[in-house]
């Protein structure tokens, strides 16, 4: 649950940064001096829009700040979600373990898990040609046999979430 | 793309300057103008590399709920299906992929509740009955940046 004074604020949405916060979660024009259009429309100084986002960023309430790429455009032009059946002894070790790879964008455990047993999900992306044999070591890796590659096929839907 | 192009990226995704002047930070580092920075960033956001620029905000700390569904989708039900679910803001990623739960998209709601009551609207209104909700009780990591 919210914790930070801006996730607090954020949650009720009653604060005087919500503007900042919707301009933030968008798109900022790329100008030279890069703060100074949201600055200047939600009446603060680019400075105060440095601090917030570092505040943002400190409480955890920003994952990060920066450019969101195309994957597909940048020449990552495969991703596949893995699902994995884990015992539950050894899920943390496996999770810390796949997170280690480059390759390995997001890990987690859900539950319930997929047909029962497939409870630890990674999406892997890597170029055209390497992601079969790159799954195959990660499966070596983790001593992790057990698993189902699940390709993606069609994007029907890729968007940011607007929270403000 | 040029190996430039992908020094620039690099740094706009994993430390991207938090100065009045990011892009020539940016120059600085990498013994090229300002402008020039500008330039190649601005052409890499046409040409589609660069989804956005800003903040990547996280929802659990908002304390918005998210899930991963897992549906399985009759051919002839697809267009209506991927349909409704698109109409929700909260969907952000929907892919089709290759298994009999041939359709996956993550939902995020400001609460559990908003969650499954989407979610049985969406049964209810595709009449696609088998859709399995999965959320995630342990993350080990989340990175949206692509090392290039």
């Amino acid at each position: 649950m919210p914790q930070g004074i801006f996730q607090v604020m954020a949650r009720h949405g009653d604060n005087e940064r919500k503007g900042l916060f919707r301009r933030l979660q968008g798109d900022l024009p790329i100008e030279r001096r890069f703060f100074r259009d949201a600055a200047s429309r939600e009446g603060i100084d680019e400075q105060a829009v440095l601090d917030t986002i570092r505040a943002l960023l400190r409480e955890g309430t920003i994952r990060k700040f920066g450019a969101v790429l195309k994957h597909q455009k940048a020449g990552i032009t495969r991703n596949a979600m893995v699902v994995w059946a884990v015992p539950a002894e050894r899920v943390e070790e496996t999770g810390a373990m796949f997170a280690s790879f480059r390759e390995i964008t997001h890990c987690y455990e859900r539950h319930p898990s997929f047909e029962g047993r497939y409870n630890l999900f990674t999406m892997v992306h890597a170029g055209k040609g390497t992601i079969e044999n790159l799954i195959a070591e990660i499966a070596r890796r983790a001593g992790i046999f057990d698993y189902l590659v699940l390709h993606s096929e069609e994007e029907f839907k890729k968007s940011s979430m607007e929270y403000f | 793309m040029d190996t430039v192009d992908k020094k620039i990226l690099n740094i706009l995704q994993t430390r991207f300057p938090l100065v009045p002047e990011p892009f020539d930070a940016v120059g600085e580092e990498l013994g090229l103008t300002g402008d020039e920075v500008i330039e190649r960033v601005r052409k890499l956001k046409a040409g589609g590399v660069i989804r956005r620029i800003g903040a990547v905000f996280d929802s659990r700390k908002l304390g918005y709920a998210s899930t991963l569904c897992a549906a399985r989708v009759p051919e002839e039900k697809m267009r209506g299906f991927v349909e409704a679910v698109n109409g929700y803001p909260g969907v952000t990623h929907n892919y089709r992929r290759g298994h009999a739960y041939n359709v996956w998209f993550t939902f995020i709601a400001p609460d559990a509740e908003t969650l499954e009551r989407s979610l049985d609207e969406i049964r209810c209104r595709t009449g696609v009955e088998d859709v399995i909700s999965m959320p995630a009780v342990r993350t080990f990591k989340i990175n949206a940046a692509f090392e290039l």
